[in-house]
């Protein structure tokens, strides 16, 4: 929890994050066609969950703008838990047995030690079955 | 014949000298790249050291979207969590 002690250094912040700069573009690309096609917010966190894992992400997602409307997709690499949550909206249109499904493909390329390709396969996933807004 | 004869430092050089340092080389070139473009790479089973990171699309490109994630949490109350009504989210969870 080191990161952010200074609110202008937004930028570094990002930079110290697991991914390389090819993969940011890849993971931004991902998210940015996700919520276009779909409408819906795509989020995307990286690092140590608290416990209870679940309820750590939940409160992670009521606090995006518009938590109906979003998804959270958190990783933790240390505890090696994936969490999705979708808000009420967005459930409606990502039932959770589609989300088991792109977590299954996600924490099979995360055992492999891929972040990034799981997670843009992932959030591609989710966006294909939201469908069109 | 006779015009191969080596010293024994010549010969060491040589036989020992240049096999260590093509290894110090090769060595040098593998790990000291590897550190210096990779060195936070997620591998499973190793401690994971980056930083948390929280990423939304670029077009939200709003102040609290580029806050990190330690002023988020940091500015919500203690209390914050018992108002999380659970069952209203859904989603999935999986382990690797």
């Amino acid at each position: 929890m080191t990161a952010g002690d200074h609110a202008t250094s937004a930028r570094p912040d990002v930079l110290e994050g697991p991914f390389t700069t090819p993969q940011l573009l890849r993971i931004d690309e991902a998210l940015r066609t996700a919520d276009d096609s779909t409408g819906l917010t795509f989020s995307l966190y990286v690092g140590d969950l608290e416990l209870p894992v679940r309820g750590y992400a939940e409160k992670l997602h009521s606090q995006l703008a518009a938590p109906d409307q979003s998804v959270l997709v958190a990783v933790s690499p240390n505890q090696r838990v994936l969490e999705i949550v979708t808000g009420h909206d967005a459930r409606r249109r990502i039932p959770d047995r589609s989300s088991k499904l792109a977590a299954l493909s996600m924490t099979a390329a995360f055992g492999g030690g891929d972040l990034a390709g799981g997670i843009v396969a992932g959030l591609a996933q989710l966006a294909s079955q939201a469908g069109r807004s | 014949m006779g015009a191969f004869e080596l010293t024994i430092t010549e010969t060491v050089l040589v036989f020992v000298g240049i096999p260590l340092a093509v290894v110090a080389i090769i060595y040098g070139l593998v790990y000291g790249l590897a550190a210096r473009s990779g060195g936070k790479r997620y591998r499973p089973g190793r401690p994971y050291t980056a930083a948390p990171v929280w990423y939304l699309a670029n077009k939200h490109s709003a102040p609290e979207a580029h806050e990190s994630h330690a002023r988020e949490v940091t500015a919500v109350p203690e209390g914050e969590l018992a108002t999380v009504h659970y069952g209203e989210t859904g989603g999935a969870s999986d382990s690797w």
